[in-house]
């Protein structure tokens, strides 16, 4: 699904990735991991083609994106989910109008002008915004929503597009401890039930080890660790985390308070045995 | 950067904060002397102020007070304040016909969802666009409604068209700028992700620019709608119509019970417009 063969990445004057070479199949829960300006984001956002990539080829979804037409970048980018770290609503908007906007796509101009959407859309719309548990409040604006729940309506968004691979920047910076349970327990479900492929940037090594399947980590302008949680060892979380400098690792007890102990073990056995995400009543 | 560098550079006064203090203060003495504002001058001729709103007292009619009250007349100007407000709201729809598309060409951050890439080709496009928007708006804006007024009754002879015309060119360029800098100052974040989900450019427009300038929009369009109202009841004065052509007609004549009760009638209305567009902004934003 997504292939960099020796890609620099990067901004107009500024190389911040230099010869990466990556694998992502689909179906894969992989967190990116590394301090703050390693290059966690520009890794995941040149996965949509929105910084400068040079060398490669670098392949999403089959297109080439270092040379990819604007047309088909627009074409690609509808199949592929972005969650921000700041959710990135429009907070004027209700939730249905937010989640709808995923879809736009494949809405056409005059309905989209007047939001006036088929049955069908909203029958869709409706599923998205169950999984995530926030159908109740579909009419509600989202300038009148906590942050964890700013982040589902996220969610389903991405999940409106129907995307094939979903990227999340950062998803649980800014929620605190038990909303941030609840969307990586939805990312998670998501990737159980659709076979959606993703991507996610993630500050606490713990979720990105009890959540993703494959750990990716970043330091000095590259990939130094590729490989499963069971497979993360304290010498490369040092190393990830340029440790030797500071004599700081972030450890359990740094990333996640005692409070946070209900996170649910990695690989459960199917999707039933989750936390059941709660409803967020009307 | 030690303490005493700290209270050095917090201090407000400092270079930086004083001189635009000092440069605006100069330029406004300066400005004052060339066009010679005097107060002694107002002070000393306040009684010719006062004998001219009082009028002749042989003339009947001359003085301002009491504002003249003949039921034939007042329906003459109640139906001149209406067409007025008429040739205002039309004026202003054409103006936002004008104005919206305008306002999202003459806006940065709007050409970069048009023209996304770094390359040449979307730069130029970029400057270019934004250049020819932002040109047009100045012509429009940048030209006294009275002139636009005069151009157009040469084109199309004396009436209330000639007005709307008018202001509705005027406008257009005012709410171009008013509009851009809304479009401008708009969050990007809901924008990025809107992009990222591949909608087309009108999309995002209608779903992550429209919904955030919104408020902003409403407020600028009835703000402008109450300076149209105002502006309209001028026209008149070179024969575009509205209540202005017996405003003129009545200063003239030196008819100033009448004048009082036409600028009564503006005033009122544009105080109920006023309370009218508070209601709807509250409304809106």
């Amino acid at each position: 699904m997504i292939h960099l063969d020796n890609v620099n990445l990067g901004y107009q004057h500024e190389t911040v990735l230099k010869n990466i070479n990556l694998e992502i199949s689909k179906g894969e829960f992989v967190g990116i991991i590394g301090l703050s300006g390693a290059g966690k984001s520009t890794l995941l956002t040149s996965m949509i083609a929105n910084v400068t990539i040079t060398g490669g080829p670098y392949h999403v979804l089959g297109n080439n994106i270092s040379t990819i037409s604007s047309k088909k970048l627009r074409e690609m980018r509808s199949r592929i989910g972005f969650i921000f770290q700041g959710y990135n609503l429009v907070n004027r908007l209700s939730v249905l109008h937010n989640v709808m906007s995923g879809m736009l796509k494949s809405i056409s101009i005059q309905r989209a002008a007047i939001r006036h959407y088929s049955n069908a859309d909203l029958e869709k719309a409706w599923e998205y915004m169950e999984t995530v548990g926030i159908e109740q409040i579909a009419m509600k604006r989202c300038d009148e929503l906590s942050g964890g729940q700013r982040q589902r309506v996220a969610i389903a968004r991405a999940l409106a597009q129907e995307a094939e691979i979903l990227l999340a920047d950062e998803p649980i910076a800014a929620l605190d401890p038990k909303s941030a349970v609840q969307v990586m327990d939805i990312l998670w479900r998501i990737n159980e039930k659709y076979q959606v492929t993703i991507v996610s940037n993630l500050h606490h090594i713990d979720f990105a080890k009890s959540y993703c399947n494959r750990i990716v980590g970043v330091a000095d302008q590259n990939i130094v660790f590729d490989g499963t949680a069971q497979q993360l060892t304290k010498e490369t979380l040092e190393r990830i985390y340029q440790t030797g400098m500071n004599n700081h690792l972030p450890s359990e007890e740094d990333t996640i308070p005692d409070t946070w102990s209900n996170i649910p073990s990695k690989h459960c056995p199917n999707i039933n045995q989750f936390n059941p995400i709660p409803k967020v009543a009307a | 950067m030690n303490l005493a560098q700290l209270k050095k550079e917090a201090s407000p006064f400092t270079f930086q904060y004083i001189s635009p203090l000092v440069f605006l203060t100069l330029i406004f003495i300066i400005s004052w002397q060339n066009t010679e504002m005097n107060l002694e001058g107002l002070f000393q001729g306040w009684h010719n102020m006062q004998s001219y709103m009082s009028g002749n007292p042989d003339i009947e009619g001359s003085s301002f007070f009491p504002p003249q009250v003949i039921g034939s007349d007042l329906r003459l100007y109640l139906d001149a304040m209406v067409e007025t407000i008429e040739m205002a709201f039309v004026a202003l729809i054409l103006s936002i016909m004008i104005a919206f598309p305008l306002s999202l060409l003459a806006s940065r951050n709007i050409l970069t969802i048009l023209f996304p890439r770094n390359s040449a080709f979307h730069r130029l496009m970029r400057h270019a666009i934004y250049g020819v928007s932002i040109f047009l708006a100045n012509i429009f804006r940048s030209i006294n409604e009275i002139i636009w007024a005069l151009l157009f009754i040469s084109a199309i002879g004396l009436g209330p068209m000639a007005g709307i015309l008018a202001l509705g060119i005027h406008t257009g360029g005012v709410l171009t700028k008013l509009l851009a800098e809304g479009n401008e100052s708009i969050d990007p974040g809901p924008v990025e992700a809107i992009v990222a989900t591949g909608a087309s450019f009108p999309k995002v427009i209608l779903y992550a620019v429209l919904p955030q300038t919104m408020p902003h929009f409403v407020s600028m369009v009835l703000y402008r709608f109450e300076s149209d109202v105002r502006s309209a009841s001028i026209l008149g004065f070179v024969g575009a119509g509205g209540i202005g052509f017996f405003l003129f007609d009545k200063i003239r004549s030196f008819e100033n019970s009448a004048v009082s009760t036409i600028i009564f009638i503006i005033v009122v209305t544009v105080w109920i417009i006023d309370k009218i567009s508070a209601a709807i902004r509250r409304k809106y934003i």
